[in-house]
């Protein structure tokens, strides 16, 4: 029999509620194959504004139908571009000395000689979408180029 | 050619050619509840010998610590199943049956019942010399019908270094005794002299010989088992169902990669060091196809060097299919049909696949690496179907300690403590990591008693516990790691160091707004006060403590004390000097002030996230006597965090701009420089996009245009 979760569950799943076992009986359970379309229109309820989601690339960020295009779009409704696009490349960024002092401790961070920290933050809200630790002069990883027309 | 070589060739020919293992599964379909009931009788004989074997093993690291594993292969040497424990040799005692088999054995060496065949050669099967592989034919009606396999952890080889994993070998012939594919027993009879040759070449010669004893009764209780098996259901039967079990996987490898990945191209990358100044690269692009099909391609992994980290193709294979079965095949049977099922690139002439034997492959940090960026790729795979339980941010490249020489029983010894199998794992998307609990390499992995260590190894455990704050912070953090401080007892004769910690790098990324875990190192203080102290009753130093810049070993001992960055060969240590270790965090997953509070209170509580870190980095305001959260004072400092990021990020056009000017200046670091140096001639693909992406022009180097003055790193 196909297992289906209740979208309230599944709500419950997304926004960090449930505990530990229950997450756990989820894992351990075969897969929910209503499960994207489930979340997308969950996420769709969460969103202040109304372009249809069509993929939810990761946190904050959605791949949204925009008159014809498919564009990149924040929770808070700032608007990325294309898709095909990476994303960071219109973000705000803030190469980060990771012994600063700010978020590690001096012993416990890199050495920025060898690997600098690349925060991208979106430039509507201000949210922190994608912390990259790469070496000084590294290109921007591309992390995701979904397949829409599958 | 002998029989079996033939058959090896033909199934590598299907393979290639029809992309599958066998046509049809003819008994499978015939029969679905008797084919699998077999497949359960065949995967209890493979637990059953690995309980069994750690009960003859004398070596903690087995008996406690879970390193080791079963496996029952085909006749050509794929593997049917396979039992929990170090998984990451599914494949690699697949590639020791080949080789014998490629290598003529049936015809000039002979194959006959009761043989063992032994094998610690990386480039052969198994990921670095201490992986130690035996594998037994099995013999029904005068016919070769398959093997049985089990590899064990034996933690010293006799190499330049005690432990097995000795860090400051540059070539192979510094990693101790490696026997390739050597017969150690006939007719069920242990050779003699081949025990007098290794109890002569390396420090602790008794786990050594006792692991060969357990990985030989491991293997006889397979073989047996499986000759009833086939008493009971017929040879044809047998023969058939062992290969229609790994064509079954094949299928069900691309059914569930088709059910739960979002198709689409996914990249990562991970960076490993080496030495004082080399940085490895290990990139991952995987496409999931519309199909199912999954394609990793490594395309761009740094060059092989003099070094420790090199690592050959069947612990690069075996290592990244243990992160593979984790964390998405789980479910499906544990054979070769997922590797087949899937399209790895793994370049020859690479740190991952060195041109000949000659590097050495101790360090197996490229390889952990190959599957740290899977599960960063895999991550978003799933992220983007729904799946958010099954994200797993990066986990961490594993470092531990080694110590040798003589110990309090005057006896000489060698050994790696193993606690680097208790990491902190990635965040998930929905909850935190797991502190102190995991290491990519084995999922079954267990800490070990200290206790029992310290009856045999000359240490004293001042204190083990959990790293606070060493995960990757993000909404949900990266598990903490494990820390330990040892001191030196009852022994004057003795090195210690640390097959890692390596250079000054994160190795655990976080993913989608969080931080990498910390970066590991040791603290060393030698000619200590500690006897005195412990005559005079005083305070010792068990942790890191509240201040990881001055660490408790620091601020309550008197001695020489350094941290060691970049500098782990083992090092001679005298009674009473103290060792401090970190052994490795997970990386973390969304935005810290995305936290929970209460998480985040809860963590302070747990003594497992110091009360310094609360604001600065989760914008907690947390009442430090009443740990009360103070909601609307959160919320304000939530909101100048955000307001502070907008006010210092510069639109990333602009950052670009400014990086390719640096880059064209020759602005860089030598360790950066000499990364890309290597890389950009080793990869056209990677050279291609790196000057397309900082628009720089063909045929660009950082070293033709460096002014060769920039600093090299403060190591
Ligand atoms: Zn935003």
């Amino acid at each position: 029999m196909a297992i289906s979760y209740p979208k309230d569950l599944l709500r419950d799943l997304l926004e960090g509620n449930l505990s530990p076992e229950r997450i756990w009986e989820i894992q351990h359970a075969p897969k929910d194959s209503d499960r994207c379309d489930k979340v997308v229109s969950l996420e769709q309820e969460r969103v202040p504004w109304s372009e249809r989601i069509i993929v939810c690339l990761q946190e904050h960020l959605y791949i949204v139908e925009k008159r014809g295009e498919r564009i990149i779009k924040c929770s808070c409704g700032h608007e990325f571009g294309d898709y095909r696009t990476n994303w960071k490349e219109s973000a705000l960024v803030y190469e980060r000395n990771p012994q600063d002092g700010e978020v590690y401790f001096h012993t416990r961070a890199a050495d920025p000689d060898f690997m600098v920290l690349r925060e991208f933050y979106c430039p509507g809200c201000g949210s922190q979408l994608e912390v990259e630790a790469v070496p000084p002069g590294y290109p921007f990883i591309f992390s995701f180029l979904p397949d829409l027309d599958s | 050619m002998g029989k079996l070589k033939e058959a090896v060739i033909a199934k590598e020919k299907s393979l290639k050619e029809r992309s599958c293992y066998e046509d049809a599964l003819l008994f499978k379909e015939q029969d679905p509840i008797q084919f699998e009931v077999l497949y359960t009788k065949l995967v209890h004989s493979v637990l059953n010998a690995r309980e069994v074997a750690a009960l003859v093993s004398a070596s903690p690291v087995v008996r406690e610590m879970g390193e080791c594993v079963f496996g029952l292969y085909t006749a050509e040497g794929d593997a049917i199943c396979l039992s929990v424990g170090l998984m990451l040799h599914i494949h690699t005692m697949s590639r020791m049956i080949k080789w014998m088999l490629m290598n003529d054995y049936e015809e000039k060496v002979g194959i006959r019942e009761g043989d063992y065949f032994f094998n610690n050669d990386p480039y052969i099967g198994g990921t670095h010399s201490p992986d130690q592989l035996i594998v037994t034919p099995i013999f029904c009606e005068g016919e070769l019908v398959g093997w049985a396999g089990g590899v064990t952890h034996v933690p010293e080889t006799g190499a330049v270094e005690p432990g097995g994993l000795p860090a400051s070998a540059t070539s192979r012939f510094h990693e101790g005794l490696i026997l390739p594919c050597v017969r150690i027993a006939e007719n069920e009879e242990i050779k003699k002299d081949l025990e007098v040759f290794v109890s002569r070449n390396v420090r602790t010669p008794e786990w050594w010989l006792l692991d060969n004893r357990a990985k030989i009764a491991g293997c006889r209780m397979i073989r047996d088992e499986v000759k009833k098996l086939v008493a009971e259901y017929g040879l044809d039967y047998y023969a058939a169902t062992s290969h229609e079990y790994i064509e079954d996987t094949m299928r069900a490898t691309k059914t569930k990669a088709k059910s739960v990945l979002f198709p689409g191209r996914y990249r990562a990358v991970a960076i490993s060091g080496v030495g004082r100044r080399l940085l490895i690269h290990v990139p991952l692009e995987m496409t999931v196809g519309r199909d199912g099909q999954l394609s990793c391609d490594f395309e761009g992994l740094s060059s092989p060097g003099a070094h420790a980290q090199n690592n050959t193709l069947p612990a690069t294979e075996g290592v990244f299919m243990c992160a593979a079965i984790q964390h998405l095949f789980y479910d499906s049977r544990y054979n070769s049909g997922s590797l087949y099922a899937m399209k790895l690139n793994i370049p020859e002439g690479t740190v991952c696949n060195p041109p000949n034997i000659f590097y050495a492959t101790g360090l197996l940090s490229p390889s952990i690496a190959t599957g740290i960026v899977w599960n960063d790729c895999l991550s978003r795979a799933y992220y983007a179907k729904g799946y958010r339980e099954e994200v797993f941010a990066p986990n961490v490249v594993t470092v531990g300690m080694h110590c040798g020489g003589i110990d309090q029983y005057g006896r000489m010894f060698g050994a790696f403590n193993m606690e680097a199998s208790s990491c902190g794992t990635g965040a998930r998307g929905v909850l935190d990591g797991l502190d102190t609990a995991y290491a990519l390499w084995n999922p079954e992995a267990d800490m070990g008693d200290a206790e029992v260590w310290e009856q045999i190894l000359p240490i004293v455990w001042l204190g083990r516990g959990i790293q606070p704050d060493s995960g990757g912070f993000g909404k949900f953090r990266g598990g903490n790691g494990i820390e330990s401080l040892y001191f030196v007892a009852n022994t004057n004769q003795a090195e210690m160091g640390s097959f890692g910690g390596r250079l000054p790098i994160f190795t655990s990324a976080g993913i989608m707004g969080a931080y990498p875990g910390s970066r590991t190192y040791r603290n060393i203080v030698q000619d200590t006060d500690l006897k005195a102290r412990i005559a005079d009753r005083l305070p010792l130093p068990h942790y890191e403590g509240e201040m990881p810049d001055k660490p408790e070993i620091v601020r309550l001992l008197n001695g020489k004390a350094e941290l060691m960055v970049g500098r782990y060969a083992a090092r001679p240590v005298k009674e009473y000097d103290v060792y401090y270790q970190t052994n490795g965090s997970g990386g973390g997953f969304g935005d810290p002030i995305e936290r929970d509070p209460q998480l985040v209170r809860q963590d302070v509580a747990n003594k497992v996230t110091l009360l310094s870190t609360v604001e600065r980095v989760y914008g907690v305001a947390l009442d430090s006597t009443t740990l009360e959260v103070d909601l609307e004072k959160t919320g304000a400092l939530r909101a100048a965090i955000r307001q502070s990021r907008l006010k210092r990020g510069i639109p990333a056009k602009q950052y670009i701009a400014q990086e390719r000017e640096r880059l064209l200046s020759g602005d860089l670091t030598k360790v950066a420089r000499d990364l890309y140096d290597d890389i950009l001639k080793i990869s056209p693909k990677f050279a291609g996009e790196f000057r397309e992406f900082w628009d720089l022009p063909e045929g660009y180097l950082p070293s033709d245009v460096s002014d060769q003055k920039t600093p090299g790193g403060s190591v």
